[in-house]
């Protein structure tokens, strides 16, 4: 029996057991706490590239829980499916990988930044469970498991944003991010009942396979796109994303912006491989455009004039999954028309999911310079700071690196994904094109604005004993900014091994049905 | 070159750029040495020019805040953010109006 | 017609919970009104699984009978109860820090993040 079969499982179950053993090693001292931490990040990281391996060389791989085959056979004949699949095809693997090398940045970087805090073992905790409920949400094959592991990451990212419980903002910022994140959850909830009612079934693949446009999967598909585009942060459902992003602790902060990507994964699923063809009518795809135009303009406008640090990166956040979702549905636009998504729409595609990787990188770079910043200077306030570049030369190299990289200044990947989606979207509307421009020009604005305020400048008095932020920050910093000049020199690279098959996977929906149906049903 | 990505109306070669940036710090050095390095070191020609005031003491006093950035901008688009702002109103119940009618309008979008 | 009544009951809890939250100030309420929504989700699946006549899906209760509900809603229930459980009491514990913190109940006064 080959181990790899169970890939798929164990990206699930070395987090979740990094979760629950946690507080046993927690007993050992800090030490042993930190060892267990970096452990397990880093084995979850080496799990998910080599399930990436394995999907690009194998094909979709399909994981039944707790059984040989994912349906059961009557003696009549009739094969229904009934048990827990997780189905991982090249765009689940690719998200799986992002996430997992967001989470191991986020977890060293977490070692020290929250050393001067005590409840550390549930922190880590709590950490495991949401890269668990991320990758759990990316990997599944089915419907109301989603929704669980949808759950399973937001309880533990409610816990983790409240973690300074004694700051009141941190407990509003949780509040209101539950109260919004459980209703839609409970949307999400009722969206399955749908399926079920009508198909009898929730695996993603069997649903997709018998789906007839009706009454019930319109207001399904509303249900799912709606929640799923405010879990992400799009406007106008954004209010929660600056609260929760700028009270969250700077390490969290870059793990939840891995698992907005899970979101905007599970929105596309929905549209791409559970409706594709039959989604009907251009109005889901145009819905799904204009929210992209409003987030990232609105988002960028909002961003120009915070004070905050942190906040004006978190509307970053909101303008940035614009870009990825004006990307993505340009491409669901093209999907019934094969001769446009030749022209246009698989190249919005690439940008798209180009953008996804690039976009998690440099915004949890940014998020974790900002925790940096905040660690050692102890304020987040820009107007405040100023002379930083002069004590934290390291930190300044990577801010400057990834504030580049977001504003798409050329040669850094920000730009080349960015040029992907300039150039498709042009094709269908000129307007989207501009809008995207002008978002452009001013993030590059606004991330000039934080150089000049909190790193250039005259050193300042108040400042003049802050020292670089430890060594084990400092490495989970460079290993993003790794991550990022690598794809900067080998763009061609990774749009050809890492995003083309991913985009192709999306496009397929015939190959994820067949992939679990196989033949027939 | 190697690496190049094709976008359908043209590409897009790192190697390119990195030259052009090579290319263009030579420049930048090269007129950076045509400079003078025959000043006199302690004298009015190595001092600051702060407005012709005093230079202070501490840095905090002559930096511009970041309150201050982009103060025209702002100003300019006041019609434009006094609305944005509003709807940014920090209560929870308004976040949750804005998503169910985000729903409700979706969804008649979609059904009709 | 009868039915179709559970749906009803299901439509009416749901939106006693949507109005709850919208227009209550009491952060109590609101908290009420999310476990409404709650409430009226689980009842839809049930409520989807039931078959007229039809006995528990245990083999071995149900006895003598041609129809048995569906086992998968009431599965898909549980789950969705035990989440619904973590969140209410994580609910309610935000709810007692942020009375700690900000000395009251009222939604609209609990806004020192914004803009």
């Amino acid at each position: 029996m080959n181990w790899q079969i169970h890939l798929p499982a164990l990206v699930l179950a070395v987090p979740l057991l990094g979760a629950f053993a946690s507080p046993v090693a927690g007993l050992g001292g800090r030490a042993t706490r930190n060892a267990w931490m970096i452990f397990i990040s880093v084995l979850t990281t080496a799990v998910c590239i080599m399930l990436w391996q394995k999907v690009i060389a194998g094909g979709t791989a399909v994981y039944v829980m707790g059984a040989e085959a994912w349906n059961i056979t009557l003696p009549s004949g009739l094969s229904w499916p009934v048990r827990i699949i997780l189905e991982v095809d090249a765009f689940s693997a690719f998200m799986a990988v992002v996430g997992s090398i967001a989470a191991l940045a986020g977890a060293f970087f977490s070692l020290r930044f929250m050393d001067r805090f005590t409840g550390l073992e549930k922190f880590s905790a709590l950490y495991f469970l949401l890269v668990t409920g991320m990758l759990g949400m990316q990997l599944t094959g089915d419907l109301f498991n989603f929704f669980v592991f949808l759950e399973i990451a937001s309880v533990a990212s409610f816990g983790l944003i409240a973690f300074w419980r004694d700051r009141p903002e941190a407990v509003e910022a949780s509040f209101k991010y539950m109260v919004i994140s459980t209703i839609s959850a409970m949307f999400i909830l009722i969206a399955v009942g749908f399926f079920y009612g009508r198909y009898n079934a929730v695996n993603i693949a069997a649903v997709a396979r018998m789906l007839q446009m009706g009454y019930a999967e319109k207001i399904a598909l509303v249900f799912l796109v709606v929640s799923l585009a405010m879990k992400c942060g799009a406007v106008p459902m954004h209010m929660w994303t600056p609260d929760a992003y700028a009270e969250a602790p700077a390490g969290v902060t870059c793990l939840l912006v891995a698992v907005s990507q899970a979101s905007l994964y599970g929105l596309f699923r929905v549209c791409f491989s559970l409706y594709g063809a039959s989604l009907g009518s251009t109005v889901v795809p145009w819905t799904i455009i204009v929210m992209g135009v409003l987030s990232m303009f609105i988002g960028v406008t909002m961003a120009v004039i915070q004070k905050e640090i942190k906040r004006l990166m978190a509307y970053h956040s909101v303008s940035q999954i614009g870009y990825i979702l004006m990307a993505l549905g340009v491409g669901l636009l093209a999907l019934r028309d094969p001769q446009a998504m030749a022209d246009y729409g698989f190249t919005a595609m690439k940008g798209g999911i180009f953008h996804i990787i690039n976009y998690t990188m440099y915004k949890g770079l940014l998020f974790l310079t900002a925790g940096a910043v905040f660690y050692s200077a102890g304020s987040r306030n820009l107007n405040e700071l100023g002379g930083l570049a002069r004590v934290m030369p390291q930190t300044t190299f990577m801010f400057v690196i990834a504030a580049a990289a977001i504003a798409g200044l050329p040669p850094f990947n920000g730009f080349v994904s960015k040029l992907l989606i300039y150039q498709s979207t042009f094709a269908v509307y000129p307007l989207l094109a501009v809008a995207a421009l002008v978002t452009s020009v001013l993030t590059l604005a606004s991330f000039v604005k934080v150089f000049q305020t909190a790193f250039l400048g005259p050193a300042k008095k108040t400042y003049e004993n802050v020292t670089e932020v430890p060594a084990s920050m400092l490495l989970g910093m460079s290993l993003l900014t790794i991550v990022i000049i690598a794809l900067t020199l080998f763009p061609g690279w990774t749009l050809s091994h890492l995003v083309e098959p991913a985009a192709k996977a999306l496009v397929d929906q015939a190959g994820y049905i067949s992939a679990v149906m196989g033949g027939g049903l | 070159m190697l690496d190049k990505v094709y976008s359908g109306f043209g590409y897009w070669d790192v190697f390119i750029w990195l030259l052009f940036f090579a290319i263009s710090a030579a420049l930048v050095l090269f007129v950076r040495s045509m400079g003078r390095n025959d000043y006199k070191e302690g004298t009015d020609q190595d001092e600051i020019f702060y407005g012709s005031n005093p230079v202070p003491e501490d840095g905090a006093d002559m930096g511009v805040p970041a309150a201050s950035a982009y103060w025209g901008f702002v100003e300019a688009l006041k019609p434009y953010y006094n609305a944005l702002i509003d709807i940014h109103s920090g209560i929870a119940s308004d976040y949750v109006g804005y998503f169910v009618l985000t729903v409700a309008i979706v969804a008649v979008l979609v059904l009709l | 017609m009868t039915g179709n009544l559970p749906f009803l009951a299901v439509g009416i809890i749901f939106f006693m919970g949507m109005y709850a939250i919208l227009f209550e100030r009491n952060l109590i309420k609101i908290a009420i009104g999310i476990t409404l929504l709650e409430a009226s989700a689980n009842l839809f699946l049930i409520v989807l699984g039931y078959r007229t006549g039809g006995s528990i899906p245990v083999f071995t209760l149900a006895g003598e009978v041609r129809s048995m509900v569906l086992p998968t809603p009431q599965a898909l229930t549980l789950t969705a109860i035990v989440i619904g459980l973590a969140t209410s009491a994580l609910l309610l514990s935000l709810i007692m820090l942020l009375y700690r913190h900000y000395g009251t109940l009222d939604v609209r006064e609990i806004r020192r993040l914004r803009g």
